[in-house]
């Protein structure tokens, strides 16, 4: 049965200006029919890998309700920061970027989850790698937990690729738990055709010395929101991120990404590497929220944008929420075109303007590229990079 | 070293919070509320022209649809039905200290503003709750075709046209729900026109008291500096503390001509039951200037973002501001800046201080519009964190469209490290100086903008704080 989405999602974790547009993003369709759809391995899943398929969305939350406690301790009572959004996505299993509305979304069009759970101290060393070719016209959605045992440490690899020119939605909801000393890598490619409505959905916690590592290239579609939550709940847990995007024409890009520092020494490092093209419209929200007890903690949000055509628009919503006086937190910001010295030094070199502007898109997007454990993937991603420009 | 932790004293407001009794034979007060009778009775008081009466009356309907901001720290505690809008002395504005009701008198005597009107300044205007009561500006200054006056007077004046075409234009009523209010119940301020290429040498005063309990203060400034012209600004605000609210929704418009310069000083130092919800705005004209230097320390809650429109090409902004958020604080501060111009450039830099409970949010935005080619913009705010039982956030915006502009922005979060403290107490300064010495290294970059004798305060009111009970 076909109906009408009309979600709001990203919701920046603290309200601010109206007349700015970045307190929350929307994503409407109108008239969508959703099909719940597993993305698959081509191979057995690894050694130490426990898979089951189609958990109902309910359950595959479970090990996150099991930890709860544990996820949002506080080591005193908090003052709330001014106009805080947090209230709206307690209802969550786990808070993830994009919020409940996603939650909702698959609860309520019979949205399954496929749970990786991995064994206690094992330490996976082949990627599980989950590629999606996805066809003009389809419409749907797909939910996975990666869970990682104490000690425990996997990489998994999301892909979804379709023709350049083909339409259609595709959305994901990636949930994850880095128990104590555990390791999740998680590496996320979008390469979907120019007509694609895409998002993608990212939760998370680490308990004590848990580790989240986060590659995401958002190279493709229309119309794409990418947001990730992560708790970093204990002592010396952490969450690396790295995101590469690319996004020309006419389309947009939102994204909401949160790092909620709550134990003693975590490190949170965020970095956003990105180009605009033509009339391509791009929200990023990143947010450092040190909480009380999150003493000795150090966060770090970088943006490195490039802005290729006159008529893009580019907000960048960056926040630092603390109430901590034993933390570092860091953000810093360079947005604009290639600077007049380097294209200088370029025509020194006999290269072209246009050039040197193809040889700085491939720069930075290879660069986020080459985190990519997976050879394969890694050459689709340049090959995809090198065919756009 | 790390367990030391900062014992930092709440602001000693000793030296503004005295009150004096207004009494009923010698003050006008308007009752509680506000209806469309007392909008009308304000503007009757104030023998407004037609046009401001109905402006007023349409500002009070705006008042009551515009809704109440859904960001922001919380105003739950301001009941505009306990709030009185207009308070005066019932005596008429002087132009001689001698002459000003000696009540009122022994209020600015004790604030030291003859004093720095006698050593440092070019003019003074005091506001004592809803009227100016005391204006002044010297003969040099006026020779010069200065004209710095009562807005009540100036709407009677020859400059009433040039009022009418800029009040309430840059900072229109439709803004936010306080700036209608304003509208409706503005009174006193200050009207200050620089004629071309005048440079008026040493700095011009306003000083706002409000004294009255329960009570509102919506003044309105607006300053013309005209092409090539060159003008300092500077803006002091106090009030006793009660255990009532007050609320101050002032306006201030500026226009910055072609060529020009302003410099807007402020420091704020409202009591602790006050909800500062100020709204200032500058327009800058082709290769105009417009700096601001912003010092909030005082007031239960604030919403303070002075903004600036670079519409000429080649106009500049600098903002420099220091919010201190101590003990039942909410002060939400930054700036704003709408690039339009070409080749037009922003600078803001902020530092912030929260303590004992406090919050103090750093809130911004840059907008850089599609004119705007070659735009620069940098921002740098840094917060400083007492303790843990306070809060520092950093909510920073930017909208940025045209590739042909360069925007750099910082934060940074942090508390006083202790390898400096260690450093200083290795050369035999205790640790009470030391973290004193860098919490107003910390302030510098500000204090160093202001005229000697406010940097001298802010940095005593910071060491005061510092050794309270280290």
């Amino acid at each position: 049965m076909s109906k009408d989405l009309n979600m709001k999602v990203n919701v920046l974790p603290v309200t601010t200006y109206n007349f700015l547009h970045v307190n929350d993003g929307r994503l409407e369709i109108k008239d969508i029919e959703l099909k719940n759809k597993a993305i698959s391995s081509k191979k057995e899943v690894p050694s130490g890998v426990t898979l089951k398929e189609n958990i109902s969305f309910e359950e595959a939350g479970e090990a996150f309700r099991a930890n709860k406690d544990r996820i949002l301790s506080l080591k005193e009572e908090m003052v709330s920061p001014n106009c805080e959004t947090a209230k709206r996505d307690e209802a969550q299993s786990i808070r993830t970027g994009m919020g409940a509305d996603v939650d909702a979304l698959l609860l309520e069009n019979g949205g399954t989850c496929d749970v990786y759970t991995v064994d206690e101290n094992a330490k996976v060393s082949e990627p599980i790698v989950l590629r999606q070719d996805l066809e003009d016209g389809f419409t749907g959605i797909a939910g996975q937990v990666i869970h990682a045992k104490k000690g425990s440490e996997v990489t998994v690899i999301l892909a979804y690729n379709s023709e350049r020119s083909a339409s259609g939605f595709w959305g994901v909801s990636t949930r994850l738990l880095a128990e104590e000393d555990a390791t999740i890598n998680l590496v996320k490619v979008q390469l979907l055709g120019d007509g694609y409505v895409h998002f993608d959905d990212i939760g998370g916690a680490c308990l004590k010395g848990g580790k989240i590592n986060l590659t995401v290239l958002e190279l493709g579609g229309k119309e794409v929101f990418n947001g990730a939550y992560v708790n970093l709940s204990e002592k010396e847990s952490s969450f690396y991120s790295n995101l590469g995007y690319l996004s020309r024409d006419d389309h947009s890009l939102d994204m909401n990404y949160v790092a909620d520092q709550r134990g003693k020494k975590t490190d949170a490092s965020m970095q956003f590497k990105g180009v605009l093209m033509g009339t391509a419209k791009k929200t990023l929200r990143g947010t450092l929220d040190f909480k009380t007890g999150s003493s000795g903690s150090v966060g770090d949000e970088q943006e490195d944008a490039l802005l290729l055509s006159e008529d893009v628009i580019n907000r960048t919503m960056p926040v630092i929420l603390c109430q901590e006086e034993d933390v570092e937190g860091r953000h810093g910001a360079t947005i604009g075109q290639l600077g007049e010295d380097l294209l200088f030094y370029m025509q020194t070199r006999g290269i072209d303007e246009e050039e040197a502007k193809r040889i700085m898109i491939k720069a930075r997007l290879e660069s986020v590229a080459r985190l990519i454990p997976d050879e394969e993937i890694k050459q689709l991603v340049i090959y995809y990079v090198q065919q756009i420009v | 070293m790390s367990d030391n932790k900062q014992i930092v004293a709440d602001i000693d407001h000793s030296l503004y919070d005295f009150k004096d009794i207004e009494n009923e034979k010698d003050f006008y007060r308007m009752e509680e509320g506000l209806t469309e009778e007392t909008v009308l009775k304000v503007s009757e008081e104030k023998n407004d022209p037609d046009w401001m009466r109905d402006f007023r009356l349409e500002c009070l309907k705006l008042y009551n649809e515009i809704k109440m901001p859904n960001w922001g720290p919380s105003i739950e505690g301001l009941d505009m039905d306990k709030i009185s809008s207009y308070v005066r002395h019932k005596s008429d504005m002087k132009g001689k200290w001698e002459d000003v009701p000696e009540d009122i008198k022994n209020t600015f005597e004790k604030l030291g503003i003859p004093q720095a009107e006698r050593e440092s300044l070019a003019g003074v205007g005091a506001q004592y709750d809803s009227e100016l009561v005391y204006h002044n500006v010297k003969d040099e200054v006026a020779a010069q075709g200065v004209i710095y006056t009562d807005l009540e007077s100036a709407l009677r004046s020859e400059y009433a046209d040039m009022i009418k075409s800029h009040f309430m234009k840059l900072v229109p009523p439709t803004d936010h729900k306080f700036a209608a209010l304003h509208g409706a119940v503005w009174s006193g301020g200050s009207f200050v026109y620089v004629p071309k290429n005048v440079k008026v040498e040493i700095p011009l005063q306003s000083y706002f008291r409000l004294n009255a309990a329960g009570a509102g203060q919506f003044e309105h400034t607006l300053i013309i500096v005209d092409e090539g012209a060159d003008l300092h600004f500077i803006e002091g605000c106090s009030a006793p503390k009660y255990n009532v609210a007050n609320l101050h929704a002032g306006c201030v418009e500026l226009y910055v001509g072609k060529n020009a310069r302003l410099r807007y000083s402020t420091i704020e130092n409202w009591s602790k039951n006050m909800y500062n919800l100020n709204t200032k705005r500058a327009l800058v004209e082709e290769n105009g200037i417009m700096e601001w230097v912003s010092g909030s320390f005082g007031s239960h809650t604030s919403y303070l973002y002075p903004m600036t429109i670079l519409k000429g090409d080649n106009s500049k902004m600098e903002f420099t501001g220091i919010t201190f958020a101590g003990k039942g604080q909410n002060l939400d501060t930054g700036a704003k800046v709408v690039h339009q111009g070409e080749r037009t450039s922003s600078v803001i830099n902020t530092k912030s201080i929260s303590k004992d409970g406090g919050i103090g949010t750093y809130r911004s935005s840059v907008t850089i519009q599609s004119t705007a080619k070659k735009a620069k913009a940098s921002i740098s705010c840094d917060s400083l964190m007492l303790d843990s039982i306070s809060r520092a956030d950093t909510i920073p915006g930017m909208d940025i469209r045209t590739s042909d502009a360069d925007v750099g922005h910082e934060a940074k979060i942090g508390r006083i490290s202790d390898e400096a403290i260690f450093y200083l107490m290795s050369r035999g300064i205790s640790e009470e100086d030391a973290k004193a010495m860098i919490v107003s290294g910390f302030a510098n970059p500000v204090s160093k903008e202001l005229p000697l004798e406010y940097a001298v305060e802010m940095n005593n009111l910071i060491k005061l704080e510092m050794s309270g009970n280290g």
